[in-house]
């Protein structure tokens, strides 16, 4: 049978009650262009929200853009709750406006990777290919 | 498997997993979803309707809404929503964006909604939608909601998967006109001119009712619609008059049975319970011929595959014996016919392999 294998399922969300989704839709494009499924959710979604879709898609990875500041209470309950629904294999990247000084306590925390906005899109390309290939 | 029928967090978790794995092998899908052949037991919705119709039309906005009102008539029983976007032609990937006009449910543990790229496959459906289906089926959903990709030909494929479909249609579209004159209103059970708040719904309603020749006709069924059951009566089609089962006379009102035509806004959610009555109205009248219409299918889909698979394995056969040059001298020179040739070839072929089965 001629087997086309696919990228990686990967969803975008943007928690926070800022409506500046553009990061979070330009990550989707490249993403596309790469040869991911992207699944995106839109604006102002809370952790609960993505966490629930995350699961029914099976994706392989969230991708939250958060511009709030409140990086570190977003990644984690969002870690917590993957967690309490047996899903810890799903990895959780991210971006925004994440200082780069907070960078080393979010990896500590299990989030895969954090860009900023200078990370070109090969750079977000080859990283998650990475994180995605584990158990794919 | 058993793992998704159960209640709780990780069932969903489960759920989830098993699409991917038939999304990925569809071939395993017997082996994964082996549940004992005990049929009573096996969980069959009581609706699959399609909905498909051109990009833009608001088929996400109008399934969110539909699963809103279905959740109300029926709290205790869930829903499955399957959502197919296009993938790009050029890299494969895909960008699913119909769950953003659904995220109302994302909390609703009775509303599990799956998103698929259609992955190349022409006809607007994703191969894996069968796959995703039976996982929906299997973890209790009495109603799913496939939204096809708005493009070509969604409406007779999706057509191949679902009970019923309703084609969504708006103002302001050019090739809504064009979809209608493609001969495509065979397709639909139900024709939905949505964005009823703007201007030309109400022109674009008038038109589809006059392509179908249809006169609206209120009071006749419960939903108030479009409906003319009551027309094929007149035509003779008296149940049980002069079928010998009553399923058969089912069928033939099936047939006879003209597709419903309703106006609404999604966005300002009008109309919404009126077609959630027609589409009831159908799931009650039809509920039987669509169990035996899936058995059908099914059987359809079995022969397709044998097809498929005695295409694959001839074709190697016929690229391997080298002998098909020797004919085509045969075949200039007048003494057979392409198809007395591949007559013979494919007993020869056949003697070669094992049987089909
Ligand atoms: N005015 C008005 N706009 C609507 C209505 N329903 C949907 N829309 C808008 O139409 C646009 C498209 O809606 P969707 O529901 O995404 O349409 P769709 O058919 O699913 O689109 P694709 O999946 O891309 O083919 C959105 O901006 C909706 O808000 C309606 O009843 N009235
Ligand atoms: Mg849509």
């Amino acid at each position: 049978m001629n087997q086309v294998t696919h990228k990686a399922r990967i969803l975008i969300a943007k928690p926070g009650l800022d409506g500046h989704d553009r990061g979070a839709k330009y990550v989707a494009h490249i993403l596309r262009d790469a040869g991911f499924e992207v699944i995106y959710t839109g604006i102002r979604r809370s952790p609960e929200q993505i966490v629930a879709a995350a699961v029914q898609e099976d994706v392989a990875a969230i991708g939250l853009s958060v511009l709030s500041g409140a990086h570190i209470e977003l990644f984690g309950r969002v870690l917590e709750l993957l967690k309490g629904r047996g899903a810890s294999d799903i990895a959780v990247f991210g971006g925004g406006t994440i200082p780069p000084a907070d960078v080393p306590r979010l990896e500590a925390m299990g989030v895969a990777a954090v860009f900023t906005p200078g990370s070109s899109a090969a750079s977000i390309i080859e990283k998650l290919d990475k994180i995605t290939a584990v158990g794919a | 498997m058993q793992d998704a029928r159960r209640e709780g967090p990780t069932a969903t978790r489960a759920a989830g997993r098993l699409m991917s794995l038939l999304d990925n092998q569809p071939q395993r899908l017997s082996e994964l979803l082996a549940v004992a052949p005990d049929e009573a037991d096996t969980p069959e919705p009581d609706m699959v309707l399609g909905i498909t119709g051109p990009p833009g039309a608001g088929k996400s906005t109008l399934t969110n809404r539909l699963v809103a009102e279905f959740r109300k008539r029926y709290p205790d029983e869930r829903i499955g929503v399957i959502a197919v976007d296009p993938s790009s032609p050029f890299t494969g990937g895909a960008v699913l964006g119909d769950r953003v006009r659904m995220m109302d449910h994302a909390l609703d543990d009775g509303v599990f909604i799956r998103s698929l790229a259609s992955r190349g496959h022409l006809g607007g459906l994703a191969l894996g939608v069968r796959g995703v289906l039976r996982v929906m089926s299997v973890i209790g959903c009495k109603r799913v909601l496939i939204e096809t990709v708005g493009v070509g030909q969604s409406e007779v494929e999706v057509a191949r998967v679902a009970d019923l479909v309703a084609i969504v249609f708006a103002p302001g579209m050019g090739d809504s006109v064009q979809l209608l004159k493609a001969g495509l209103m065979e397709a639909g059970d139900l024709f939905v001119v949505n964005k009823a708040d703007r201007d030309g719904a109400d022109a674009l309603y008038h038109q589809i009712l006059s392509t179908l020749s249809l006169r609206p006709v209120q009071a006749h069924t419960p939903h108030g619609g479009v409906s003319l059951l009551d027309q094929c009566q007149a035509h003779g089609g008296e149940p049980g008059h002069d079928e010998p089962g009553a399923q058969k006379t089912e069928v033939s009102a099936y047939h006879l049975m003209q597709p419903d035509v309703l106006l609404v806004s999604a966005l300002e959610s009008h109309g919404i319970e009126k077609l959630a009555d027609a589409l009831e109205y159908r799931a009650a009248t039809f509920g039987q011929t669509w169990r035996s219409q899936r058995r059908q299918r099914i059987h359809d889909d079995i022969r397709d595959a044998i097809l498929e698979e005695a295409r694959d394995r001839l074709s190697t056969t016929l690229g391997t014996n080298g002998t098909v040059s020797e004919h085509v001298r045969h075949i200039l020179a007048g003494g057979e016919t392409v198809q007395s040739v591949a007559a013979k070839l494919i007993r020869r072929a056949a003697d070669r392999q094992e049987p089909i089965t």
